[in-house]
């Protein structure tokens, strides 16, 4: 199995849908030439050429707009929206175009796009550049949002997303570009819908997406240690939600910690502490527990900034909390 | 019987189980009883760990070592709930504190939900979780009342006890049986000669101890065959008649009243029911019922003699239509031919479904046992 970074994995998965399918083109700000703001397109103005590899104005709502309408005449355009902060200035085309289309049409149309964007705090880039806006667009019906944590995740649901026929919201976290792990050698499509279980455990589930899957890793490692026995499942898929595994695992676990980067309040995480005291009530044996950014906008300093996202401490005081072992 | 609760296992996955071998205790609304295993092989999944289930679930699968077995498959009601695996390794928790009882338990629900499968009342137990909740453990493995203050439990103090599965059972039938409109006929017998014989047989045959219990199983199932509108059940489309005496013996076994089944009593000779009673009071006071031994009854007696009782009244055992309630052998001073006869005299009463049975169907039954019972050899 070949090792590729998060970074790596993203282009791969791009790359190959270009080589095989003429409808499948990326555009971006600076995506060209400087391989987008994170390095994620390095090299593929080279190959693919100006035609393929477009660099936009820098004006997210043309750039969505402009991408909507290739899709609705049938290509396959990957728009990469530089921070996921600017998705708000596409809202208006993400939100009242994009996800609308195919519904207020009948069914006469369909817009296959994906906006590739990412977020995420960890470098100190402030309050308008390292949001987690994710549970912005799980809230509009017509859009699938995707959000995945490993390199083999990312270039499989990708593929998905690039060849679903509804607008996808691709979100990628900064800080997991380096991270590497192993890939299938032949891209193996992921199903968008599907959670992932990353670690079997029999006292509690962690749900958690994005940075937090990895920090849930390392907080189940420690709690493995004191004894108590974690499961980690990656939704990967926000929306829509792989209910039924989730709740399978709650009913096992009798116990459950909802983990995000972004801001607790109003989150993806309270949908699925809903979905769980619901459908797992009676299987529940301690409140659910959620972790998640402080209600803040994100400090600049770095030190304020580590203060207010969760860490693996954060998930593993949760984890505690939930089998009567915390403050 | 619709459904059971699994106590716990006595085998694990995975390991080899022989055909018969007790593999689960279940507790059923009649009984805690060991299950043997209906296969040989090995025990490779256990579907259900623990709590109720319904009959025909599937609750494990026992098969060839290696073979791998899809859990949900072959359940027979695929309406079924999903099954669910209680944590078995819950760790200890740290703090523990006493619920707050304004009124409210705190409970998980996932702990209420383990009680109320359970019978067991949660403000009988002890919450260990955080401020006192009452966690699924609690419910498990409740803290054993030496964990509360050491001080001796103050006089007077109200201790509560949850309900077991038995004692809820016994409520509820009873509480069922107390709506059937019922009647009683009592009857006293002459009890020598059946003394006689009871003594005789002992001395034949000292290894089958035979009782008056055994010699009024007899006497009941011999008079049922020949009062066959007494072996009755009324249901409320039809009413059913027993080809068989299955006479009940009601038993105070430790855990609660049970009624084991002498079946085909009618069939068995006296030595033949004694043995069958004793094998069955015997698994009754050790908890080793199965239910098959509670199961088929068409008659009950309930015997209180043994503790002085002179006479009482039984509540029907339903859905059997008649129980007969028996006291003590006393001698008393009886009329006979003009002169004053010290008699052993035992005093019956009979309670009767009427809507199953007439009065005088009660009374020409209840007139036959008092003539068995006094001339034994015409029930032999």
């Amino acid at each position: 199995m070949p090792e590729l970074s998060y970074r790596e994995a993203v282009r791969d998965a791009l790359a190959t849908a270009m080589r095989q399918d003429d409808g499948v083109f990326i555009m971006g700000e600076d995506i060209a030439e400087m391989g987008g703001s994170m390095g994620v397109t390095s090299g593929m103005l080279e190959e693919f050429g100006r035609e393929r590899v477009r660099n936009t104005p820098i004006s997210e709502m043309a750039l969505a707009g402009a991408a909507i309408g290739a899709a609705l005449q049938g290509m396959r355009p990957v728009a990469e929206i530089m921070y996921e902060d600017f998705m708000t200035l596409a809202a208006e085309q993400v939100v009242n175009q994009a996800a609308k289309l195919r519904y207020m049409s009948g069914g006469q149309l369909t817009v296959p796009v994906v906006f590739r964007t990412q977020g995420g705090a960890g470098w100190s880039p402030g309050a308008q550049h390292a949001q987690q806006l994710e549970a912005w667009f799980v809230h509009i019906p017509g859009l699938k949002v995707v959000f995945a944590s490993t390199p083999e995740d990312v270039r499989g649901l990708l593929w998905s997303a690039i060849y679903d026929d509804n607008p996808v919201v691709f979100f990628e976290h900064r800080t997991l570009y380096g991270i590497k792990g192993d890939v299938p050698e032949k891209i193996e499509p992921i199903p968008i819908g599907k959670a992932r279980v990353h670690r079997r455990g029999e006292d509690v589930t962690v749900i958690a997406t994005g940075r937090l899957v990895h920090e849930s890793l390392a907080a189940a490692e420690e709690a493995e240690k004191q004894g108590v026995s974690v499961e980690v499942v990656d939704p990967r898929t926000l929306q829509p939600l792989d209910e039924e595994t989730l709740v399978a695992s709650v009913k096992k676990t009798n116990r459950a910690v909802v983990a995000h980067e972004a801001v607790t309040r109003m989150g993806f995480g309270a949908e699925v502490a809903s979905v769980l005291q619901y459908q797992a009530f009676d299987w529940l044996d301690a409140p659910i527990e959620r972790v998640g950014a402080k209600f803040s906008p994100l400090p600049f300093a770095p030190v304020m900034e580590q203060f207010v996202v969760p860490h693996m401490e954060d998930v593993l005081e949760a984890i505690m909390r939930t089998v009567g072992r915390g403050n | 019987m619709e459904s059971g609760t699994i106590v716990r296992w006595l085998k694990s996955e995975g390991e080899p189980v022989a055909k018969g071998e007790p593999l689960y205790e279940l507790d059923t609304d009649k009984v805690t009883q060991e299950v043997e295993a209906e296969a040989s092989g090995v025990l490779l999944k256990i579907a259900v760990a623990e709590g109720e289930v319904e009959v025909g679930r599937t609750i494990a699968f026992i098969g060839k070592e290696g073979e791998t077995v899809a859990v949900e498959a072959p359940a027979p009601q695929p309406k079924g709930p999903d099954t669910e695996t209680v944590s078995d390794t819950v760790p200890e928790p740290k703090r523990v504190s006493e619920p707050t009882t304004n009124g409210r338990i705190k409970a998980s629900p996932l702990a209420r939900r383990l009680a109320r499968e359970r019978g067991i009342d949660l403000a009988s137990l002890r919450g260990s979780g955080p401020e006192g909740r009452i966690v699924a453990q609690d419910v498990e493995s409740p803290a054993p009342a030496a964990a509360r203050p050491a001080s001796p439990v103050a006089s007077g103090e109200v201790q509560s006890q949850p309900l077991s599965n038995i004692r809820r059972t016994i409520a509820r039938r009873l509480t069922e049986a107390w709506t059937v409109p019922a009647f009683m006929l009592t009857v006293s017998a002459d009890m020598t000669r059946a003394n006689e014989l009871v003594a005789r047989r002992r001395e034949l045959e000292p290894d089958v101890r035979v009782t008056v219990t055994d010699l009024l199983t007899r006497v009941c199932a011999q008079a049922l065959v020949r009062h066959p509108g007494m072996n009755v059940q009324y249901t409320e489309d039809a009413l059913l008649s027993f080809p068989n005496a299955n006479v009940g013996i009601a038993v105070a076994a430790p855990q609660g009243l049970v009624v084991p089944v002498v079946h085909n009593a009618e069939q068995l000779s006296l030595s033949q029911i004694a043995q069958a009673r004793g094998d069955l009071v015997g698994r009754a006071r050790d908890a080793k019922l199965r239910a098959e031994d509670l199961e088929g009854g068409t008659f009950t007696i309930s015997n209180l003699g043994m503790f002085e009782v002179d006479q009482f009244v039984a509540v029907l055992n339903r859905p059997q239509a008649s129980i007969l309630a028996v006291g003590a052998t006393r001698d008393q001073v009886v009329p006979v031919d003009g002169d004053l006869h010290v008699l052993p005299m035992m005093t019956m009463t009979l309670t009767c479904d009427h809507r199953a049975v007439d009065g005088a169907t009660g009374a020409e039954f209840l007139k036959t046992i008092k003539t068995f019972l006094e001339d034994p050899g015409l029930a032999l």
